[in-house]
């Protein structure tokens, strides 16, 4: 069990990391998506016991799994979907501005305007 | 006391949210909140350096089990730091009138949030309220509207969310190695814990916080967002939100894992060097002043990690003083960048001396301490880095100082700015002149901070 999460969290974080390196900000933006849930299954598997579920009333010796890992995870499961979110729209304005979600793209246009700015300094 | 400094903030963010903040008596609603959150923590910074450490357990739980919120003097005084910069950087917007809709409630979110953070005691709510400030910061920075600010937002939030959740993973471990979330009793507990699974979750933490700070290996991101900020922007980010970094690695870095601190220590102080090496050589070929500045906040984390990496009490205590004023130097000069007037001319001129260690400026101490801790190690390399590194952001500073004020403007001339677009300015200035006339209290302060950190509860 502990290979498996080990592996699927290695497999999550990996494909997430490759996404980031892409050079569209959808792309980025699912690879961030990728590496929050990473992190999420590492939260779930750190828990203590395993065992049935943590709800009230308890029958008297059941060992019952960990339920601090799973409000844990459910908090940084909704604060990773509000980012996720912020990234969208982020992204959205960069493409209404811009016409591109290209970072390369982007880049090019950022030189552009450097070069413009260094020759006003010059002749200034 | 506890409950109000955190409480006053966020009540006002809340409410602040739905409104249309650019009429101006929301704006000045928000700037009046924030003031009160700041006047709440300055006093409860006076209690706790007067009676010690203020302690409660939220929502009524008993001891062991709810989430613990602590005031110490190292959680206090960052606290008040970060929010005199945030105050002085909501008092810029609204001056400049840049203020957007939701600029005054997304700097009183940071607020709440770095509040929380400073004064929580419980490793997870950490984490909660560093989200809380972040994402409040990244809004903050996409609230400009042009391609460059949008794409250097985007940027930003990407680089630091890998931070984040780096930061949430080593939590992970350190629940699984240590099975509780209280930072006192993971400090106790991970002495018995394997070394080697103890190193993996400290490295896990020292990047997230290191990717906060901009610290070398991880600055990638910061020039970019710090250029393409506006002024008010660049000054909270640089002058509040990284002080999560420096305070997070003295917390958990002193606080939490002092061995695995001890450990790295050789690390911790070649990355510091290459930072304020590769700092202040970069600002020395950049010309734009906003580029200086970001290269130079660079250069100027390194002395905050030299002076852990020395550790110690003379080391922590350098690291909290440097850390503290390094956040209103940064905020200054930031601040008074984009302005002109002989008055803002001095106020940067200031910060320029207090950035190169000049007296009376305040940033004499912090580099004093500096000096302090490389002879209390007997390390004559780190007191020649200092002395290196500070001449060089001299000549950086006034290469820049020289560029926006004395040379004769050519440009059309700018609208004047008016006396309320420049307090926060001077104000700032103000205050770093006073810390450096009449260090008493900020010593005081940084000794108790650092002592905080020697003697957990």
């Amino acid at each position: 069990m502990t290979l498996l999460f080990a592996l699927s969290v290695g497999v999550l974080f990996g494909s997430g990391a490759y996404l980031i390196l892409k050079a569209d900000l959808l792309r980025i933006t699912v690879g961030i998506v990728l590496v929050s849930n990473a992190a999420n299954l590492t939260l779930m598997s750190s828990a203590l016991t395993r065992g049935q579920a943590p709800t009230y009333p308890l029958a008297p010796g059941v060992q019952v799994s960990d339920p601090l890992v799973q409000a844990m995870t459910l908090t940084a499961l909704v604060i990773g979907f509000a980012v996720t979110a912020l990234l969208v729209s982020v992204a959205f304005r960069v493409r209404t501005s811009s016409g591109s979600v290209d970072i390369d793209e982007l880049s090019r246009r950022e030189q552009e305007t450097e070069r413009e700015l260094e020759r006003e300094d010059v002749s200034v | 006391m506890l409950v109000a400094g955190l409480g006053i903030a966020w009540v006002g963010a809340v409410m602040l949210a739905p409104l249309d903040a650019t009429r101006r008596h929301w704006k000045l609603v928000a700037l009046g909140v924030l003031a009160l959150h700041l006047l709440a923590l300055a006093v409860l910074m006076g209690l706790v350096l007067t009676r010690g450490p203020l302690e409660t357990v939220v929502g009524g739980w008993p001891t062991g089990v709810g989430i613990r919120l602590r005031a110490d003097a190292l959680g206090t005084l960052f606290a008040v730091v970060s929010s005199t910069v945030l105050l002085l950087g909501l008092a810029h917007e609204t001056a400049q009138g840049t203020a957007t809709r939701t600029t005054p409630a997304l700097i009183l979110f940071m607020a709440a949030g770095l509040t929380g953070l400073f004064l929580t005691a419980d490793i997870f709510s950490f984490y909660v309220f560093f989200e809380l400030s972040m994402i409040a910061a990244y809004a903050l920075t996409a609230t400009g509207g042009s391609t460059r600010e949008l794409g250097a937002a985007f940027v930003f939030a990407v680089v630091n969310l890998l931070g984040s959740f780096l930061f949430l993973i080593g939590i992970g471990a350190l629940y699984h190695v240590t099975g509780t979330l209280d930072m006192a009793t993971v400090a106790e507990r991970i002495t018995a814990v394997e070394p080697n699974s103890a190193i993996l979750a400290a490295a896990c933490l020292f990047v997230a916080f290191a990717v906060k700070l901009g610290l070398f290996p991880f600055h990638f991101w910061l020039p970019s967002v710090y250029t393409a900020s506006r002024p008010a922007v660049a000054a909270v980010l640089a002058g509040a939100l990284s002080n999560i970094g420096a305070y997070g690695l003295l917390r958990f870095g002193a606080g939490v894992l002092p061995a695995q601190l001890e450990l790295a220590g050789v690390a911790l102080a070649v990355l510091g060097t290459a930072s304020i090496i590769y700092g202040a050589l970069q600002a020395l070929s950049r010309r734009s002043t906003s580029e200086v500045l970001a290269y130079s906040a660079i250069g100027q984390v390194g002395y905050i990690i030299v002076a852990l990496a020395v550790g110690g009490t003379v080391g922590l205590y350098a690291a909290v003083l440097y850390a503290v004023i390094n956040a209103l130097n940064k905020a200054l000069l930031f601040l008074s960048a984009g302005l002109r007037g002989w008055l803002v001319g001095a106020a940067f001129a200031v910060g320029a001396f207090s950035v190169a260690g000049v007296p009376p400026a305040a940033g004499f101490l912090g580099k004093v301490g500096l000096f302090q801790s490389g002879i209390a190690e007997g390390n004559a390399l780190l007191v020649a880095l200092i002395v290196l590194g500070g001449a060089l952001s001299f000549v950086y500073m006034f290469q820049i100082y020289q560029h926006d004020h004395w040379r004769p403007s050519e440009e059309p001339p700018r609208p004047p700015h008016g006396r309320w677009q420049r307090a926060p300015a001077l104000l700032a200035a103000a205050a770093i002149l006073l810390l450096g006339l009449w260090p008493e209290p900020l010593l005081g302060a940084s000794e108790a901070a650092a002592g905080a950190l020697r003697s957990p509860s």
